[in-house]
């Protein structure tokens, strides 16, 4: 052998090594601000719109072992805004101060837009948008194109949905999708009240609990600095003073935000005029406040005693038991599940994916440490757990967790990263599940 | 006087054209109400028996050279678990009361093990779209689909619309994925949403409010009260008729019964559980009369309450027509599939003058004989769907056909290829009648 050959392939190593750590190191100096610039609706957490294209960087399968099985559960896609509440707070506050001719010219605009957009909602509250139905469709197209194993032939599909439209809907889009890539799948759909307590288990006695002293005093601490928006105030009224008896500066800054963001989520999405009225900065606040309301509710924090994400020990003990029982099979096909940003974003916490089991009591170390909700749950957000096998006689089935679509962590040791060996995981999760029952 | 004799002589013809129209249809069936009651008591849970799906209507051949371009549906949800828990849940703690006292007869001790069963079938799945609701919805696409091929292809825009209902948002989803492994290729859209509900789901009050007077709702309950006797079912199921008189009401019970029987066939236990040996053929026959002229009245042109009740549904049929007109010059195939409440589907049957639906009458005795029937009109499953046939884009002459559950329908529109009906007719009639009664309206309301 020459020794060209050899000198060519170190080449493409380091070419390979150091696309690989540019690529790493990118992602990392992003900041939060610079994914608001790039993309103002990252700031509106939940009301983030999924990506309408997701990057092809997948490691390959690992050695001799083939993709036979995958678990998913999904957020709805794109919605309508759940209740009016939302929109009318400040609604109303804009509307009580046009009655007493306090609007300047773009207060004026701002109003008709307002108008507009509660118009166009009405009927429509929590309904799933096109966009929405688009993400579900793309969603499963390039699940059947990255792992054509699991769909081939008449393969098993089995759905479950919460019993909510919009999670039906997106169930239903996805579904149709997959039947023109290939017809011949075995689909089933269920939308049942009787699998509600693990699809959307809402733990009334953690919800109850979460803001403790401790967290509100944190949390107040926290937002201090972040609230309000004076300029929004002298650009909207003529007398931003006087109006303040009328309209709150703090919540009508942050709800205006919300509904010019959630725009991006309709078909409404080309007028960005309400969006336009902020500049980073004020998002980049809002989405710290909201950050890190989302970190005291869903998260392992400390200030509440760290048992929020423990909502959901319902579902993951069932992702266990299905893939128990899926893994006997010669081919379990997909099993995926429709639900909400308030199931998913707590189960990411409770395993521990992408370090976002991060356990702390200060709150202004979320942003250094990465526990940025929104790169879990935008709207179309999904968890899949993609297993791996020889056979289905192999006894060490692999697996990776791609969260949006993107490889993920897990707080387990594996020698085969991003792959993990299934023993190992479920064994950290029963672990995890009995410290929580103390059984 | 020639202007006379002209609409004497149409007076009579369209009598004549009634009377000979309403006896084909009362035969067209072949069978009485009674006997197919004993063929299949499913039948008599009125809207919700089952559409059965076995076996494929036939098709009259369309004049030639006309094909299926367009279909134009309304259907309803396919088979489902009933809204209401407390159905399953009294009469079963009737008889588990009557149990710890004793006072159940062996038929009874059997019937509380049967309702247990049913019970725990439907807990936690009330309102919910069944196992054979699923399979039934992919059915009857695929039936459309092998019917009408020429309006399925790869070029063809399918939309599937629904309330806002759980039965019929997964009736939907259903039917679109099966629709999917059919037609490779197309595009197809789901949507489901309340602003829609104006021409799905239509409300109108004022209809609302005339549907009960005082007349047709004594009329009614002496219809009820001749129609009712529960004496002989509580004696087999109780052994104490104190406890009868003391602790259940019979013809809630009864009534309860009843509709549980109906609703065994939609669901796995359909075919090894069953209520209906608690009762006589003519017990079976009360309850089902009862129920249909519950829903004559509500939904039917029945003339106590001014016969106007088919009307609720305007906005439907005024859609049918708007979208039927959108589609003439469309150059691929389109199917609307929309999804929604029996009741809806039953006015829209009644306002379209479908077969016999369009009966006029105060006789609800004579509903079944008339062929007012209610599980004929909007059964589980069953739809209406309107197909238009074109030679080409931009044929003048449009033909529609209206499918009945399936089945080929009679309108009330003069033709010369039936069941095919010229578009251009089809429109006229209909919005004529809309028109009439839309301007008697406009005219009540502008009156204060």
């Amino acid at each position: 052998m020459s020794r060209y050959p050899i000198y060519k392939q170190s080449v493409k190593v380091l070419v390979i090594l150091f696309t690989i750590h540019y690529s790493l190191f990118t992602v990392n100096a992003q900041t939060v601000k610079d994914l608001i610039i790039k993309k103002p609706t990252y700031a509106s957490c939940n009301y983030d719109i999924y990506p309408d294209s997701v990057p092809d960087n997948l490691t390959p399968s690992p050695a001799g072992k083939k993709p036979f099985y995958i678990s998913h559960y999904g957020r709805h896609g794109s919605r309508y805004i759940s209740s009016r509440s939302g929109f009318d707070t400040p609604f109303r506050m804009i509307a009580h101060a046009d009655s007493v001719n306090e609007l300047t010219p773009i207060g004026d605009r701002v109003f008709d837009e307002m108008k507009y957009i509660m118009d166009d909602t009405e009927s429509r509250w929590g309904e799933l948008t096109s966009y929405g139905k688009e993400q579900h469709r793309s969603i499963a197209r390039r699940m059947i194109e990255r792992f054509p194993e699991v769909f081939r032939g008449d393969a098993t599909v089995r759905c479950i949905s919460t019993i909510v439209p919009r999670c039906i809907e997106s169930m239903g889009a996805a579904m149709v999708e997959m039947k023109q890539i290939n017809p011949k799948l075995r689909i089933t759909m269920e939308a049942s009240q009787r699998n509600q307590w693990y699809m959307n288990h809402q733990d009334r006695k953690l919800r109850r609990g979460y803001m403790t002293p401790e967290a509100q005093k944190a949390y107040d601490a926290y937002t201090a600095s972040r609230m309000g928006n004076s300029r929004l105030m002298e650009l909207i009224f003529k007398n931003p003073d006087i109006v303040k008896e009328i309209v709150d500066e703090e919540f009508f800054n942050y709800y205006l935000m919300k509904m010019g963001l959630f725009q991006q989520n309709t078909h409404l999405r080309a007028n960005t005029y309400l969006q336009d009225l902020f500049n980073p900065d004020n998002l980049y606040s809002m989405w710290q406040i909201d950050n890190a309301l989302w970190y005291i509710q869903h998260g392992a924090c400390k200030l509440n005693g760290g048992k929020q994400p423990t909502s959901q020990r319902y579902l993951l003990r069932q992702l266990i038991a299905d893939a128990d029982s899926c893994i006997r099979l010669d081919r379990p096909g997909a099993q995926l599940r429709f639900g909400h940003e308030t199931v998913l974003l707590p189960l990411v916490c409770l395993i521990g994916i992408n370090g976002f089991d991060l356990a702390t009591d200060n709150l202004d170390e979320l942003e250094a440490k990465g526990w940025w909700c929104s790169s879990v749950f935008p709207m179309g957000a999904n968890l899949q757990f993609i297993f791996y096998r020889s056979s289905p006689k192999d006894a060490d089935v692999l697996l990776k967790v791609l969260l949006n679509e993107q490889e993920a962590t897990l707080p387990v040791a594996t020698d085969c990263a991003p792959y993990y060996h299934w023993n190992d995981v479920r064994s950290y999760c029963m672990k995890k599940l009995e410290s929580i029952t103390g059984k | 006087m020639k202007e006379l004799y002209i609409f004497a002589v149409k007076r009579l013809s369209r009598l004549f054209l009634g009377g000979v129209l309403l006896m084909s249809a009362v035969t067209a069936h072949g069978q009485t109400v009674a006997q197919e009651l004993l063929e299949d008591p499913n039948r008599a849970a009125g809207n919700f028996y089952t559409l059965p799906t076995g076996k494929m209507p036939k098709d009259t051949p369309a004049p030639k050279g006309k094909k299926p371009f367009y279909i134009n549906h309304y259907g309803c949800s396919a088979s489902y678990y009933r809204e209401s828990s407390s159905l399953y849940e009294e009469p079963y703690a009737v008889f588990c009361k009557a149990d710890s006292l004793g006072k159940l007869t062996k038929l009874g001790k059997d019937v509380k093990l049967r309702l247990e069963l049913l019970w725990r079938d439907a807990k936690g799945r009330v309102g919910e779209l069944t196992s054979k609701g699923a399979i039934q919805s992919r059915e009857l696409i695929s039936q459309m689909v092998m019917r009408f091929p020429e309006a399925f292809n790869s070029t063809g825009y399918y939309s599937g619309r629904t309330i806002v209902q759980n039965n019929c948002l997964m009736t939907l989803e259903e039917t679109m994925v099966q629709l999917s492994s059919m037609v490779q290729s197309a595009q197809l859209r789901i949507t489901a949403s309340h602003k829609e509900d104006r021409f799905m789901d239509p409300q109108d009050k004022t209809l609302e409010g005339l549907r009960w007077d005082s007349l047709t709702l004594a009329r009614y309950e002496r219809f009820l009260a001749l129609n009712t006797g529960n004496a002989r079912l509580m004696e087999s199921l109780f052994t104490d008729q104190n406890f009868v008189i003391n602790s259940v009401d019979p013809e809630i019970l009864s009534r309860q019964l009843f509709v549980l029987a109906g609703s065994i066939q939609h669901t796995d236990l359909s075919g090894h559980v069953t209520l209906y040996d608690l009762f006589t053929p003519a017990e079976i026959m009360g309850h089902w009369k009862k129920l249909n002229a519950k829903y004559y009245i509500q939904n039917g042109a029945c003339t106590l309450n001014g016969g106007t009740q088919p009307f609720m549904q305007r906005a439907t049929l005024r859609n049918m027509i708007h979208m039927g007109d959108s589609m003439l010059n469309r150059p691929n195939p389109v199917a609307h599939l929309r999804y929604t409440k029996e009741d809806v589907v039953m006015g829209l049957a009644c306002l379209m003058e479908l077969d016999n639906c369009g009966l006029q009458t105060d006789n609800l005795d004579a509903l079944g004989d008339m062929g007012w029937v209610n599980y004929r009109i909007a059964p589980i499953g069953g739809s209406i769907a309107m197909i238009h046939y074109r030679s080409e884009k931009g044929d003048p002459d449009v033909l529609v056909k209206v499918l009945l559950n399936g089945k080929e329908a009679r309108l009330p529109i003069e033709t010369d290829c039936a069941p095919y009906y010229h578009w251009d007719d089809v429109k006229r009639y209909y919005l004529r009648k809309l028109y009439r009664y839309e301007n008697i309206r406009l005219n009540e309301e502008t009156k204060e």
